[in-house]
């Protein structure tokens, strides 16, 4: 009976903020200081970039999915919302500074997070993760079509504006991979808090049992409206991000339904009501890819082109995502806690 | 074999009109067995009038009268389809009744609003288990506390000084049930990883938190080991001593709920036919040999 | 003046449209209604059936011959599906079975299209488009067809489960898992031929949606337009599939064509998922779902 939202959720709480605090402040040594340092700017462009992105996106969904049990298809599109709002905050707002900018940005994709998360009052399951398809293609839409969205460009592409803060400017990909580096770091920080708070328990409550989290009074609608609004204001930042730190030009297609599946996947790899396994899984995906192309170059030389390339990549993450859900439903994060569990224990008897 | 007794519409006639009346005339006369006090219907913690349910032409619930005394272990029993979750489910505010009313002390509901409950003073447990299977046990007791969360979810995250004072006065109440209900050693694992047994206890445990006033309990003792029935209505009893809460419980195991139990209300095809001190209804031959033994039997199978 | 005869052609040619979403949802509720799995996947065997028939036919098969084997393909697809995926799955909740489809719809894609290349294909199945003029409003032939074809399909199936004996243990599973697992029947048996027939139902959508976009790789979004369908019928109806079909497929027109204007244009996408939502919070289990009463 390994009931998919069952996750472990309280022990990664409990025991990896106790046990782990030393390892956490050695991987913000080590993204501060050594990755800058000896880091190509490929690595930080084209991999830590992104990474950072989608597992803060991750994160977000997993305070939907993982933690509050509401499936939802329309991630991309909370990218969408945060990466335009920015955009266009920047564009007419002239004097705002870019921090209030990325908050308020956020906070705009929290607000269409809530619209489309009304339904959620009464719909559950599918219906409810059919009905956030309209969240993806409504807005994917209305960027295309309302050239005001986009400052009036026909395809409604937008270039991103240079990130700076007060006198400092972050253009360079070492600038841009600190400021999502950091970003990433405070929401992520902040996200814990919430989810160690009362009201991280009512969003697991109303995830496992509904009926009994409304018996004790746990407010339903209010849970439910704030698990869509933290977590669209977390994926808004990260489309914040995917615009102004990565792409730098973006268009509403780039925010399509295989961008929302791909969120999704994250989550379900990494690791279902786990910070941890955000991470994880966002690193996953944007490694494999590129692991995979190496591969089948040096198997099948020149036939393994970007077709085949893409179709193969298709089928390993759907086959990995079959797989876990079968396997581990817990995700990447339960395999690598049981490796670091036997190795101690292998060590252990060998002393 | 013992179920023909009630198949006949004239028995269930002939129990229905001696139930209601002298039932509750024998309750407001008697003092009731154990330390619970004289059940006076002013001071009813809760009390059911005129109740009547029914789910499309089936009628789950007939004209249920019943008054429960603060202090009071009142058990609800009958065989399957009497209509006791349902009652539960009234009381609750999950059912919506067709008539009737439900008070709990001075406030009458046309539909209990189940998410005012635990203002209400007023918990539950569920008949399969409900609890959170992702969080700790601790988490789940401290669940119980939820609804006195005033702070907001900035404030939490803030840790402003109220949220902080909230959230410490909450985990210590969870520690004391815990300690209550020796769940110490079990305090931090998952409890969807937990044995069924204890997996009871800590229902019992999130429900107690909050030191309700009344108390419902859904087949508290359905599907566990004879030794953890023992232990659990020791906990049950104790909660009442110790907490001065008041109990309904719907059970199928009459044993458990006879040495349990200060009255007994026994209800059949909706109709409450029987309510009094276990003496009198373990002397009522008719309601013995019309339920008790039957539903003790094929109920314990299904139970699981 | 308002101009009626449009409004009918607009109207006629919605219905028509909405056949074609019906026939794809019908896929799903067969799936859903006797394993309670929402079968993301049912888009992409629909690829995979016609981009497998398109590519035998292109490489000299007879059109028979071609059918059939596609046929026996897409049989053999939905048994390893029901092998590989579901069994193991087996009583987890409908939602996980549900991302495990989203990942066998991927499978399914790549697979499909790294077995026979990502090109647009045309399909010819000899049926031409010219309008038929009926007392001046024009209907198209292959709609018509395509209407004809998915009416037949349903009748089959109609018959298929009132007659024979899996199509009656079909009944009895969608009616009742446990009940049927009781009295001794075989729910893989049953579940194998439940993912047969969405096979074939894939083949024949498949084929007409292939005859009409072009076989390519978009086919498998066919499955976005029959989700709103099915919200609005009910995810367990075949009726409601065929009533919500023709429901959304008229309304979407009708949108497009009287609303859409005030939005300059393109709100397809997005319209009938709106209209199911509506429909939604007010009847949470779609026009002809069945409504579940909660247990506690």
């Amino acid at each position: 009976m390994t009931v998919i939202t069952e996750t472990a959720s309280a022990p990664a709480r409990s025991t990896w903020l106790t046990a782990n605090v030393a390892g956490l402040v050695l991987l913000l040594l080590l993204g501060y200081g050594l990755v800058p340092l000896i880091g190509s700017d490929y690595l930080m462009d084209a991999v830590l970039t992104p990474f950072l992105a989608l597992a803060l996106a991750a994160v977000g969904l997993n305070v939907l999915t993982g933690y509050a049990g509401q499936v939802s298809l329309g991630s991309a599109a909370f990218l969408a919302v945060g990466a335009y709002a920015a955009y266009n905050l920047n564009l007419r707002l002239p004097g705002l500074p870019l921090l209030a900018n990325l908050v308020l940005a956020g906070g705009i994709a929290a607000a269409v997070g809530i619209v489309f998360g009304l339904p959620s009052l009464r719909l559950r399951g599918f219906y409810l993760a059919v009905s956030t398809l309209a969240a993806q293609f409504f807005v994917q839409w209305a960027l295309t079509k309302f050239g005001w969205f986009s400052n009036d460009n026909a395809s409604g592409v937008i270039d991103a504006p240079v990130i700076r803060i007060g006198s400092l400017t972050f253009s360079s990909a070492t600038g841009r991979y600190v400021f999502s580096l950091t970003t990433v770091a405070i929401a992520t920080a902040l996200t814990a808090r919430l989810l160690a708070s009362q009201t991280g328990r009512n969003f697991i409550a109303v995830r496992d049992h509904e009926v009994a989290a409304k018996v004790i009074g746990v407010p339903l609608l209010r849970t439910k409206l704030l698990a869509f609004g933290v977590s669209s204001f977390l994926i808004g930042v990260a489309g914040v991000l995917w615009a102004f730190a990565y792409l730098r030009t973006v268009e509403p297609a780039g925010f399509n339904l295989d961008r929302s599946f791909q969120i999704l996947f994250i989550i379900i790899i990494g690791g279902l009501a786990s910070l941890r396994g955000a991470f994880i899984g966002a690193a996953f995906i944007v490694v494999f890819p590129l692991l995979l192309s190496r591969l089948g170059a040096a198997v099948l030389g020149s036939l393994f082109d970007s077709g085949v390339l893409e179709m193969s990549q298709r089928i390993v993450i759907g086959a990995l995502i079959i797989a876990f859900l079968i396997a581990e439903p817990r995700g990447l994060v339960a395999l690598i806690d049981r490796a670091v569990a036997a190795t101690r224990r292998f060590r252990s008897t060998r002393s | 074999m013992l179920l023909s007794g009630l198949t006949t519409p004239l028995d269930v006639l002939a129990l229905e009109t001696w139930a209601p009346g002298t039932a509750r005339q024998v309750l407001a006369a008697e003092p009731s067995g154990a330390s619970a006090p004289v059940a006076d219907g002013a001071r009813a913690v809760l009390r059911l009038a005129n109740i009547s349910l029914s789910f499309g032409g089936l009628a789950a619930l007939r004209d249920i009268d019943l008054d429960v005394a603060e202090g009071e272990i009142r058990a609800v029993i009958g065989p399957n389809g009497a209509g006791k979750s349902s009652l539960l489910n009234v009381v609750s505010g999950l059912y919506r009744p067709d008539q009737g009313e439900v008070w709990f002390g001075d406030h009458a509901f046309r539909q209990v609003p189940t998410a005012q409950l635990a203002r209400h003073g007023v918990a539950r447990t569920f008949q399969n288990l409900a609890l959170f299977k992702g969080l700790s046990v601790f988490d789940n007791v401290l669940m119980g506390l939820a609804h006195r969360v005033r702070a907001g979810f900035i404030r939490q995250v803030v840790g402003t000084p109220l949220a902080r004072r909230i959230e410490a006065e909450n985990r210590a109440a969870a520690e004391d049930v815990i300690g209550f209900l020796h769940l110490q050693e079990v305090r931090d694992r998952i409890a969807g990883t937990l044995p069924y047994g204890l997996q009871k206890r800590v229902e019992l445990a999130r429900a107690l938190v909050a030191r309700p006033r009344l108390l419902l309990l859904d087949e508290p003792f359905a599907g566990v080991t004879l030794s953890e029935k023992q232990e659990l209505a020791q906990h049950v009893r104790g909660a009442r001593d110790c907490y001065g809460t008041t109990i309904v419980l719907i059970e199928h195991d009459i044993g458990i709920v006879m040495d349990l139990s200060d009255h007994i209300a026994v209800l059949d095809y909706g109709r409450k036919i029987a309510d009094g001190p276990p003496a009198e209804i373990r002397a009522n031959q008719a309601v013995i040999d019309a339920y008790l033994g039957v539903a003790h039997e094929d109920e314990t199978e299904l139970a699981i | 003046m308002f101009d009626y005869q449009f409004l009918i052609e607009v109207l006629v040619g919605g219905l028509l449209s909405g056949v074609m979403y019906s026939l794809v949802a019908i896929g799903f509720v067969l799936i859903y209604k006797t394993s309670g799995v929402l079968n993301f996947a049912q888009g992409a065997m629909l690829l995979f059936a016609a981009l497998t028939f398109v590519s035998l036919v292109e490489r000299g098969t007879p059109f028979a011959l071609a059918l059939l084997a596609t046929l026996a393909i897409m049989v053999l697809l939905g048994i390893t599906i029901e092998r590989t995926v579901l069994r193991p799955l087996i009583n987890q909740p409908p939602i996980t079975l549900f991302m495990a489809t989203l990942g066998l719809s991927y499978v399914i894609e790549g697979a499909a299209q790294l077995l026979w290349g990502t090109q647009v294909h045309g399909l010819e199945i000899g049926v031409s488009d010219i309008p038929f003029d009926i007392g001046g409003v024009f209907i198209s032939r292959f709609d018509l067809f395509a209407a004809g074809v998915a009416g037949s399909l349903v009748a089959l199936f109609t018959l298929f489960f009132r007659y024979t004996r899996t199509g009656l243990a079909f009944r009895a599973v969608a009616d009742d898992q446990f009940a049927a697992l009781a009295v001794g029947l075989r729910l893989p048996r049953v579940w194998a031929a439940v993912w047969t027939a969405a096979g074939i139902v894939a083949l024949v959508a498949g084929l007409l949606w292939g005859a009409r976009l072009g076989v390519q790789f978009s086919l498998s979004l066919v499955v976005l337009k029959a989700l709103p369908v099915l919200v609005l019928g009910g995810f367990d109806s075949i009726t409601g599939a065929i009533v919500g079909g023709l429901l959304i497929g008229a309304i979407e027109k009708l949108a497009e064509v009287y609303v859409g204007p005030f939005f300059g244009g393109g709100i397809e996408a997005w319209a009938a998922y709106v209209v199911a939502l509506a429909l939604l919070l007010v009847r949470p289990s779609g026009l002809f779902g069945q409504k579940l009463v909660e247990r506690v």
